[in-house]
C-alpha cells in the first residue's frame, strides 16, 4: 500500500478514561475482529492487565477502513502504556506515530499524566486530535472538559470532539477525522533501512517478537539485519503485522508498522528504542532517542521456602525474557537466606512482577521494603551505586549520599492545593510554582526525592484530594541529602532485610515506630529480647520483648507419658517452621508481617 | 512393680474436665468393677513371680464414688494376686463430699495409707463455679476424717490460674489449705480445653483467664508460701513435708515399671508402653470375652528411653545426671538464660525453668 494511505496513531489517555473501549470500537467498525469474537478490550492481552485495568505492553493493530470516495486506508493503532513507570515506553510508542488521539473522560477532566503525555506527543511533532469521552454519563461535563482540553492545547473548544466509546456515538466520525487530520508517514523508501523498535514481546517457541515502525527503506523476509545500539545481528525469519492476530506478509514498507521475528531468544539483545538496519546497506545514523532502561526502584525478592530458590531464579529468567526493564542479581540475606535484588522502573512495575511471579509461577514470596538507588560518593572520591540499604558503606568512609529526585507535576482542583502542598512538604518536596490550567484545575510543580514517591505518595495524594489530584513525574538525577542507614537489631543481631535509608531527622521517629511494631509481632522467647533501631552504633529507639513466663504441662494423668511426648513433638514441629534470627525464633508469618509492616512504616 | 487402678466414674462432671470420666449408673459401675477384677486376675497369671507391689494408686474419675469398703475389697484383691511390699504406698483420690467417717476407716483397714483429696478451691462460690460437687467445709471435714481414721499421709489438690472475675485470690486459698496441715499439696494450673464448659465460656469471652505473667506470678508466690511453711518441692506441681512425697507419682518420672488397670489406663512394663481403650464399654466387653484390652503397644528403644529420662527426670527437683545431656549445646544456653542449673554432677530446672519446662524440653529435643 502506498505511504499516503497509511495512518499511524495512538491513543493518549489516563487510566480508566476509556482507551481500551475506544480501541475495541475501532476494531469493530473496521471489522478487524468479527463482532462475535470481540472479547471486551481485545488489546489488553494479558489476564493480569485485564484484572488491573491497565495496559503494560504496547501493541500495534492494523485496520482497514474505506473512506468514500477516496478508497481504502491502512490504520495502524499503536497502544501505549498508561502509567508513569513506563514513560520511556510511551515516548517510543509516540515516536512510531504521526498522530495521537488525546482522550479525556468527560466526568473526570484532564489528569496530570494526560498532560504529561500530551506534551510528549506535541514535542514528538504529532498531530493531536482532542476528544472528550463518556459523554453518555449522567455526571459528564463535556463542555467544561472540552474547555480544559482546549486550554491545555491552546485551541478552540469547538475543535474538541465529543464521543462515547461505550455507546459508539461519534466513534466512526473520529476514525474519519484521524484519516483526514493525521498526516501520512514521511520517509524515503529508497534509503537504507531504519526501523524503530518500539516494543517487544516474547514467544516461547519463536523467541523475541520485535515491534517495528519502518521509518526509511523496507524490511523483507530473509533480510540480514542488525540492531544498531546492541550490535545484535540476525536474519529476518518472518515479517508481519497484527490484525489483531499475527499475520505474516512479505515485507513492511516505509511508514508501515508491524513485527519481525529473527530467532533471537534474548529480549536483552533487542531493546526498545533501538534501530534496525540492513547489514548489506547499513544506515549511517541510528534513529534518535534510544535509552537504556534504568531501574530506579529496588527490592529484595526471596522465596518463603528456601527450597524454592531455583524455581524463583527460573521464573525471573522467564519474566525477564518479556520484560527487558527488569533486572535481578543474586543476593543473600542473613534473615531471609538466598534471593534476588530486583530492579524495577517503578512501584507499579514491581507490583506487576511480584504478582506475576506469584500467580504465573505459584511462588510464595517475601518482598522487602522497596528502596531507590543511591549514589554514594566516598571520601576517596569513588562513586558507588547502592541498591540495597545494607550495602551502604560505613558512614565514616562516605563523603556524600545522593538520592534520585523527580520533577513532579500535580494537577488538583484549587480546593485541595493546600492539602497537596502539605503532603509535598511532608515528603521532603520542594515547591516550585503553580499555575491555573482552568478555573477548576491548578497545575503545581515541585521536586521530590524518588524515595518518597516509591512508598505511598500516589495513594496519599489521591486520598488527601478525595481522588481528584493526579500526578506525573520525570527523573531529574541525583541530589545530595542528609541520609543515614537505620539498622534494626533483634537481640543484638542486625536484621539486614529490615535496614533502610532514611533522612537523619526522621530516623528517631521511624525507629520508634518500627521497634514498637516488632515488639508486638515477635512472640515472647525464653529470654528477654531487645529490639533496637540504630544509626551506626547509636541506638535511636529501643523496645524489649519480655521473656516468656509459663509453658508447662501440669499433670501427667495416670502415667500417660505418651501424650506428653506427643505434645512436645508437636511443639518441636512448630519450632521447625520458625525463622531464626540469631537465637530468636520468629514464626514465618510474623517475619513476613514484619517486612510488610516495615514497608507500611516507610510509607508514613 | 507399681499398680495404677483407674475408676472413671464421677457423680457429676466438673466444668473444666475433659478427662476420661463418666457419669453412669450403678449397674455400669458393677460391670466395670467386675471387669477390673478380671483384668487384675489375668495380669496376675501373666506377670513373673517377683512382682510385689511397691505402690498402688487408685485414680479417676472419682474412686471415692465407691464406698470405703469396696475400695478395700479391690485393694485386698491386689494384695492376694500380686503381694505387697512391706513399705507399700497405697493412695486413693477422694472427692471431699464422697466419704463419711466410716469410709475412711474402712479404707484404712483395707490398706490405704495415703489419700489425695480433690479440694481444688477453698471458697464455696468458686467451687460452685467450677462445677464441683462439694463446698469448702467438706474439704476440712474430709481432712479430719482421714486423720482420725489414722491415714498417715493426706494430700490436697488445688487449682490456680482461675478466671479473674471469680475474685479468688490464690494465696488466700492456699493459706486456708495450709491451715488444714496437709502432708502434701499439688498445684495445678487450670487448663481448659474447648470441649469443656468453661473452655467454651472462655472462648466466648464470658470469663477471662489470667495472662501468662499473672499465672507465673501466682505460681511463684504459692511456691514461696509453701517453702516457708516447711514444704519441699519435689516436682513441678508437687510439694510435701519431708518423707511425704508421693512415691507412686515419682515412679512415673523415674521410669519404673507400672501396670495400669482399667479403662484408659497406661502402663510401662519391661520396656514397653501400652494402654487400655478409653471406652468403658469396649474395655468391659473385651475382658468379658476373655481378652486383655491392651492397645498401642510400643517398645521403647534406647534413644527413646534416653529422651524419656531427660523429659521425665527434669520434672523432678533433683533433676537428672548431667551426663544425660553431655555435649548438649542447648544446655549451656538454658543455664545462661537461668532456666537450668548444674549442681554436683546433676542438672535441674530452676524455678523459672520449671514454669517453662515445655519450652526448655523442646529446646533440648531440638538439638
Amino acid at each position: 500500500m502506498e505511504r499516503e494511505r497509511i495512518r499511524n496513531f495512538c491513543i493518549i489517555a489516563h487510566i480508566d478514561h476509556g482507551k481500551s473501549t475506544l480501541a475495541d470500537r475501532f476494531l469493530e467498525i473496521t471489522e478487524t475482529v468479527p463482532r462475535q469474537k470481540m472479547a471486551d478490550q481485545y488489546l489488553d492481552r494479558m489476564e493480569l492487565e485485564r484484572e488491573r485495568g491497565i495496559t503494560i505492553k504496547a501493541q500495534a493493530v492494523r485496520m482497514r477502513y474505506t473512506l468514500d470516495p477516496d478508497g481504502e486506508y491502512r490504520l495502524n493503532l499503536i497502544d501505549t502504556p498508561g502509567h508513569v513507570d513506563f514513560s520511556y515506553e510511551v515516548s517510543r510508542s509516540l515516536a512510531a506515530c504521526e498522530g495521537a488521539i488525546l482522550l479525556v473522560d468527560a466526568a473526570q477532566g484532564v489528569e496530570a499524566q494526560t498532560v504529561g503525555n500530551a506534551y510528549l506527543a506535541v514535542e514528538a511533532g504529532l498531530t493531536i486530535i482532542p476528544v472528550v469521552n463518556k459523554i453518555d454519563l449522567p455526571v459528564a461535563d463535556p463542555e467544561g472538559t472540552a474547555m480544559e482540553v482546549a486550554d491545555l492545547l491552546g485551541i478552540d473548544p469547538g475543535e474538541v470532539m465529543r464521543i462515547s466509546a461505550k455507546t459508539g456515538e461519534g466513534v466512526e466520525e473520529l476514525l474519519r477525522t484521524v484519516i483526514r487530520r493525521v498526516p501520512p508517514p514521511a520517509g524515503d523508501a529508497g534509503r537504507p533501512l531504519r526501523a524503530l523498535v518500539f516494543d517487544s514481546a516474547y514467544d516461547t517457541y519463536r523467541g523475541v517478537v520485535a515491534f517495528l515502525r519502518v521509518v526509511e527503506g523496507r524490511v523483507t523476509r530473509g533480510a540480514k539485519v542488525s540492531f544498531m545500539a546492541t550490535g545484535t545481528k540476525a536474519e529476518v525469519d518472518e515479517v508481519g503485522y497484527f490484525s489483531p492476530e499475527m499475520t505474516s506478509c512479505p515485507e513492511l514498507g516505509t511508514g508501515d508498522v508491524g513485527y519481525i521475528i529473527t530467532g533471537v531468544k534474548d529480549v536483552g539483545l533487542i531493546k526498545v528504542g533501538d534501530t534496525v538496519t540492513e547489514r548489506e546497506r547499513p544506515a549511517a545514523e541510528p534513529l534518535p532517542g534510544y535509552r537504556e532502561p534504568k531501574p530506579m526502584v529496588f527490592a529484595g525478592i526471596y522465596p518463603v521456602d528456601s527450597d524454592d530458590f531455583q524455581e524463583l531464579e527460573d521464573a525471573l529468567g522467564k519474566l525477564k525474557l518479556n520484560d527487558a526493564a527488569l533486572t535481578y542479581t543474586r543476593e543473600s540475606s542473613r534473615a531471609l537466606g538466598f534471593g534476588f535484588r530486583c530492579g524495577f522502573l517503578g512501584l507499579l512495575h514491581m507490583e506487576i512482577v511480584q504478582e506475576r511471579l506469584e500467580r504465573e509461577y505459584g511462588l510464595d514470596l517475601v518482598v522487602t521494603a522497596p528502596n531507590v538507588v543511591y549514589e554514594v560518593v566516598k571520601r576517596n572520591g569513588e562513586v558507588v551505586y547502592v541498591h540495597n540499604p545494607s550495602d551502604l558503606p560505613d558512614l565514616s568512609a562516605v563523603r556524600e549520599i545522593r538520592e534520585p529526585y523527580v520533577q513532579a507535576t500535580i494537577l488538583s482542583p484549587p480546593d485541595y492545593v493546600g492539602a497537596v502542598l502539605e503532603l509535598v512538604k511532608e515528603r521532603r518536596g520542594v515547591y516550585q510554582d503553580m499555575s491555573y490550567l482552568s478555573s477548576r484545575r491548578v497545575e503545581l510543580r515541585c521536586r521530590l526525592p524518588l524515595a518518597e514517591m516509591v512508598v505511598d505518595f500516589y495513594d496519599q495524594l489521591k486520598s488527601r484530594s478525595r481522588g481528584y489530584a493526579s500526578l506525573d513525574y520525570e527523573h531529574i538525577g541525583f541530589l545530595p541529602g542528609d541520609l543515614v542507614k537505620l539498622d534494626v537489631l533483634i537481640n543484638g543481631e542486625p536484621v539486614d532485610a529490615l535496614s533502610s535509608i532514611v533522612e537523619r531527622s526522621r530516623a528517631h521517629e521511624y525507629g520508634k515506630r518500627i521497634t514498637r511494631r516488632l515488639r508486638e509481632l515477635i512472640p515472647r522467647q525464653l529470654f528477654d529480647v531487645p529490639i533496637q533501631a540504630a544509626v551506626g552504633s547509636r541506638v535511636v529507639a529501643r523496645e524489649t520483648i519480655k521473656a516468656r513466663r509459663k509453658d508447662v504441662l501440669a499433670k501427667c494423668y495416670g502415667g500417660d507419658v505418651t501424650r506428653k511426648k506427643k505434645l512436645l513433638e508437636r511443639q518441636k514441629e512448630g519450632k521447625k517452621r520458625m525463622k531464626m534470627v540469631g537465637k530468636v525464633e520468629i514464626p514465618q508469618e510474623a517475619f513476613i508481617s514484619a517486612l510488610r509492616m516495615s514497608r507500611e512504616e516507610r510509607a508514613r | 512393680m507399681r499398680l495404677y487402678l483407674h475408676w472413671p466414674f464421677c457423680v457429676r462432671r466438673c466444668h473444666y474436665c475433659d478427662f476420661t470420666s463418666r457419669v453412669a449408673g450403678v449397674n455400669t459401675w458393677r460391670a466395670y468393677a467386675s471387669a477390673l477384677r478380671k483384668e487384675l486376675e489375668m495380669w496376675s497369671g501373666i506377670l513373673p513371680r517377683n512382682r510385689e507391689l511397691r505402690s498402688v494408686y487408685m485414680g479417676g474419675g472419682t474412686p471415692s464414688t465407691m464406698s470405703g469398703s469396696e475400695v478395700s475389697g479391690l485393694l485386698q484383691l491386689t494384695r492376694r494376686l500380686f503381694g505387697w511390699k512391706p513399705e507399700v504406698e497405697i493412695s486413693v483420690e477422694v472427692n471431699p463430699a464422697s466419704w463419711g467417717r466410716s469410709d475412711y476407716a474402712d479404707a484404712r483397714r483395707g490398706g490405704v495409707n495415703r489419700v489425695s483429696i480433690g479440694a481444688q478451691a477453698m471458697d464455696d462460690r468458686v467451687l460452685f463455679l467450677l462445677g464441683r460437687a462439694h463446698d469448702a467445709h467438706a474439704v476440712s471435714r474430709a481432712v479430719s476424717y482421714a486423720r482420725s481414721a489414722g491415714i498417715p499421709s493426706v494430700s490436697l489438690d488445688l487449682l490456680y490460674a482461675l478466671p479473674r472475675e471469680w475474685g479468688a485470690v490464690f494465696p488466700e486459698t492456699l493459706q486456708r489449705a495450709l491451715d488444714l496441715e496437709p502432708h502434701h499439696i499439688s498445684l495445678y494450673a487450670l487448663t481448659l480445653s474447648r470441649a469443656t464448659r468453661l473452655g467454651r465460656m472462655a472462648e466466648n469471652g464470658l470469663i477471662n483467664l489470667p495472662g501468662e505473667d499473672e499465672v507465673a506470678d501466682e505460681y511463684l508466690e504459692a511456691r514461696e508460701m509453701l517453702l516457708s511453711a516447711g514444704y519441699l518441692q519435689y516436682e513441678i506441681s508437687n510439694f510435701s513435708l519431708p518423707g511425704h512425697e508421693c512415691r507412686h507419682n515419682l515412679a512415673y518420672w523415674r521410669r519404673e515399671d507400672y501396670l495400669g488397670v482399667g479403662a484408659g489406663a497406661h502402663s510401662f512394663l519391661m520396656g514397653h508402653r501400652f494402654r487400655n481403650p478409653d471406652s468403658v464399654l469396649e474395655y468391659c466387653r473385651t475382658l468379658h470375652s476373655g481378652g486383655l484390652p491392651l492397645q498401642d503397644l510400643t517398645p521403647i528403644d534406647a534413644q527413646e528411653a534416653h529422651w524419656e529420662r531427660i523429659m521425665l527426670g527434669l520434672r523432678m527437683s533433683r533433676g537428672i545426671p548431667e551426663r544425660l545431656l553431655a555435649g548438649e549445646e542447648a544446655l549451656d544456653l538454658m543455664v545462661v538464660h537461668g532456666l537450668m542449673e548444674r549442681r554436683s554432677g546433676r542438672v535441674r530446672l530452676t524455678e523459672r525453668g520449671m514454669l517453662l519446662s515445655n519450652a526448655v524440653l523442646v529446646s533440648l529435643l531440638d538439638a
